[in-house]
């Protein structure tokens, strides 16, 4: 079990090798001879921007965490303007901070191959909401590919490159979380020289403003070039190498299965022990080839489309079959859920209702004996880790602010201080939300200063990440101080983009090709002129306190930053070090068991023992910060070695 | 060659459960079979319950395991192994570290830990499997370092009646993956999660 970091770099053409879906479509790229990287971190995407920003200087790539997925999306296109290889990354929300930039480039085109990963989240198993980027591919008329395993997400990653330079246009490739977060065995191909050998790649911008000027004279030519564009490309994909029929020739029942549910339409098929019917197998759900259609609907009386979530490919060969005067049944959302994530189940359950079949497991009865389980077990949902200093954070808010205050909050690992004990989270929305909804519910509740108040000032504290300021925070809050907002805006600088796996930011100052320039946020907030700015360590809990008080009691736009490094990234320093840290324990003899500690603090390493009826600490898990210690009312935690 | 088999391994996020997939994927690998490995990366891996599937075989397609089709659970915590229950096949066999972590929900009095009679009835009786459980983080501290708690449990799933990969094969995996200084401890480790599996299942 090599590192990723070198497999990817491997120069062993043939060599099979097991890797995550976002870690062959790095090798891809690779192999394509990449030149410029530029992403935004996301889950479930954020495994190819890492691996990018590992290899970049060995490969002589050009890579950079941009601070918002727009800003990404334009590094990149602009690279591919010039010539080169390009490509982005990034979660489907991303696309939506994007879209600007994304839907009005679409007609200018491109020189270099520049390709979109997009990476959705049905299920949502690590995002906000549940969105289809093909449907956006649609709406951009932009081709979209769609890996059915880790090892065709390599081999399509070279292919968008290709298809990307061959029409001048950018293409989206699309991954879900069970692609992007699937092993698989992948084989490796050939590296170019230039990636072996490390050399950094320049491109050339010929200026063209007929072109790469957008105004209105300009952009009305795009359309109708892109609709053009969009057909050829239609044509092309007949011939797609992701694209193929396969099965019984002369069967009378069809499956069209893009992407990956091609998969799960296999193993239902191999599980029912069915054969006698054929297959679509689409890479390229937008735009579908018609002229496959034609080959593939001979001879079918029924048809039925496996696809997860909208029905992107469902509309299009409807409309399609109903153009061609094709009128046999063809099924698709009414045999598969349009919302979650597609799975075996619902592939075999599906196709076993189309064929008047059992299903192979009696998944029912599973589900029913199942309601006793669920009963009983606890739920376990996921929490902040030992020693974060979010707690501590959240933890001097709430007593600062009262119970009557509204706490606004963002996305990452402090989303987090919504479940109980802390319940310091009111709303989030999406990134840099947090600041827009404390400013218009000061709005709504409070009005601005010097109009007519009638009622009792709320408190409002806004909590936001320092990776998620840097994103979308900064506009929102020059447009709080400008408007004269009376708000609390805390920025949890936890000195890394935690959630999604410990990326640098402005804040942090590191680039994957060395020190970069480190902005401080505190300075960015007095140059705004936002009008108390503190900054304060959450691990002393009293200071927090005071230093929230103040900043409550300020008229005006107050910014704290609360900045202690992620727990989560100091333990895995200090490991690889060798160093350790103290580890805490319960003095039974103070413990009261007035469960504070447990009811309000709320650290995983603490556990209630309800013999004893005393607070205990899980020595495996506690990473030291002492958090406990400042709230307990008995001194009852000490610190039980200094270091294990 | 094993035409498909199935393995789901649960536990608490921080357990060590993507690298312990990580490494069955290597070794059926390795083996020459095709492989799937399923994770969830994000917000789970922050102390929540985390699910992970190993899967290969002559074919294998998606990374997920369905409902009914697991030959084998591998529980790094016991009430995980009952929260993923619905995944077992009848007749599959369950391998639960015995050593609770009790969810803040339950320190906190909001919800109840079901006893181990509790969690072995549901899963023999109305599961149709077999369970059996082993204090893994005391071999682990046994072999050197409690660190060790996933590669006993690997060991110990080795000797699941029928596993297509041999044990050996398997240890010679976590060998060369595990860092030198570390090789001995891993290896006493595994030897542990052996013993102990054999004599749990009286082989
Ligand atoms: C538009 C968009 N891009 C990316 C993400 C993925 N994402 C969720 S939280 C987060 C960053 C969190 O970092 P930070 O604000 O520093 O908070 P931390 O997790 O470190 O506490 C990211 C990138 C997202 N949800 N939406």
């Amino acid at each position: 079990m090599a590192k990723v970091t070198d497999i990817v770099l491997w120069d062993k053409p043939g060599e099979r090798v097991l890797l995550l879906g976002n870690h062959a479509i790095a090798r891809g790229a690779l192999e394509a001879n990449i030149a410029v990287f530029a992403a935004y971190p996301g889950t479930p995407s954020s495994e190819l921007t890492d691996t990018m920003a590992a290899v970049a200087e060995k490969a002589g790539v050009y890579m950079e965490y941009s601070t918002n997925e727009k800003v990404a999306f334009e590094t990149a296109l602009s690279a591919a303007w010039s010539g080169l290889r390009a490509m982005t990354a990034m979660k489907h929300v991303g696309l939506n901070v994007a879209a600007d930039t994304f839907l009005s480039a679409v007609g200018m085109g491109v020189e270099g191959g520049f390709v979109i990963m997009v990476a959705d989240d049905p299920s949502m198993w690590s995002s906000q909401n549940e969105q289809d980027t093909r449907v956006y591919a649609k709406f951009a008329q932009v081709p979209v590919l769609e890996p059915s395993s880790p090892h065709e997400a390599k081999e399509m990653t070279k292919y968008a490159f290709e298809l990307s330079e061959k029409f001048k246009h950018m293409v989206i490739l699309r991954t879900t979380t069970r692609i992007s977060h699937a092993r698989g065995d992948v084989v490796l191909g050939e590296l170019p020289e230039e990636i072996k050998q490390a050399k950094r790649k320049f491109g050339d911008f010929k200026k063209d403003p007929s072109r790469f000027v957008d105004v209105p004279s300009n952009a009305r030519r795009f359309h109708p070039i892109i609709l053009e564009k969009i057909e050829k490309i239609r044509e092309e994909l007949a011939e797609c190498p992701f694209n193929w029929i396969e099965g019984k020739e002369d069967a009378k029942v069809g499956i069209i299965a893009p992407g990956l549910a091609y998969s799960y339409v296999k193993e239902a098929l191999a599980w029912l022990g069915v054969d006698d019917v054929k297959i679509l197998k689409l890479g390229t759900p937008f735009p579908v080839p018609y002229k496959l259609l034609e080959k593939f609907f001979d001879g079918l009386e029924r048809v039925l489309i496996v696809e997860e979530l909208e029905p992107v490919v469902e509309e299009q060969v409807k409309v399609w079959a109903f153009d061609n005067g094709i009128r046999i049944p063809i099924h698709g959302k009414d045999y598969v859920p349009r919302v979650y994530e597609m799975t075996t189940r619902r592939a075999v359950t599906a196709i076993a209702k189309f064929l008047g079949l059992e299903t192979p497991v009696n998944f029912e009865s599973i589900d029913e004996k199942y309601k006793k389980v669920s009963a009983i077990v606890p739920p376990r949902p996921p929490s902040l880790c030992p020693a974060c200093p979010h707690r501590n954070t959240f933890y001097a808010i709430k007593k600062a602010a009262g119970p009557n205050a509204i706490f606004p909050s963002d996305i990452g690992c402090y989303t987090l201080g919504l479940l109980p004990p802390l319940k310091t989270v009111d709303t989030t929305v999406a990134m840099g939300a947090s600041i827009g909804v404390a400013h218009g519910l000061d709005v709504a509740l409070n009005g601005v200063p010097g109009e007519k108040e009638t009622k009792e000032k709320k408190i409002i504290v806004a909590t936001i990440g320092d990776s998620t300021f840097f994103h979308t925070g900064l506009p929102a809050l020059a447009n709080a101080i400008y408007n004269r907002s009376n708000v609390v805006i805390v920025v949890m600088d936890n000195l890394v983009t935690a959630m999604t796996g410990d990326q640098p930011n402005p804040g942090t100052g590191d680039t994957p090709h060395g020190p970069g320039k480190r902005i401080l946020i505190e300075d960015v907030a007095k140059a705004m002129g936002a009008d108390f700015v503190e900054v304060v360590d959450p691990y002393d809990i009293k200071a927090t306190y005071e230093v929230m008080k103040k900043a409550i009691e300020t008229e005006g736009v107050s910014v704290v930053v609360a900045r202690r490094i992620c727990a989560l990234h100091r333990v895995g320093e200090m490991r690889r070090r060798g160093e350790k840290w103290p580890i805490y324990t319960v003095n039974e003899e103070k413990c009261t068991g007035c469960k504070i500690c447990i009811n309000a603090y709320g650290c995983p390493a603490i556990y209630w023992d309800a013999e004893k009826k005393k607070a205990q600490v899980n020595p495996l898990i506690c990473w030291g910060c002492g958090g406990c210690a400042q709230v307990c009312p008995f001194g009852a935690f000490e610190v039980m070695k200094e270091g294990e | 060659m094993v035409k498909e088999y199935n393995i789901v391994i649960t536990g608490v996020g921080g357990q060590g459960i993507l690298t312990a997939a990580n490494l069955l994927g290597w070794a059926a690998l390795h083996a020459g079979y095709k492989v799937r490995v399923g994770e969830v990366h994000g917000m789970s891996q922050r102390f929540g319950s985390v699910i992970a599937y190993v899967r290969f075989g002559e074919d294998v397609y998606g990374a997920m395991v369905p409902e009914g089709k697991a030959d084998v659970i591998l529980a790094f915590e016991p009430v995980e192994a009952l929260r993923y229950i619905n995944y077992l096949k009848e007749g599959g066999l369950v391998i639960a570290n015995s050593n609770p972590i009790p969810p803040v929900q339950v320190s906190m009095g909001l919800a109840t830990y079901p006893s181990m009679e509790e969690i072995k009835k549901i899963i023999e009786e109305d599961f149709k499997g077999k369970l059996i459980t082993l204090d893994a983080e005391k071999l682990a501290l046994e072999a050197g370092n409690v660190i060790t708690t996933n590669v006993v449990l690997i060991g110990a799933l080795t000797q699941t009646p029928g596993f297509p990969l041999s044990a050996e094969h398997v240890k010679e995996v976590i060998r060369l993956s595990v860092p030198k200084k570390a090789v001995d401890i891993n290896m006493k480790a595994f030897e542990l999660g052996v013993k102990a599996a054999k004599e749990l299942l009286g082989l």
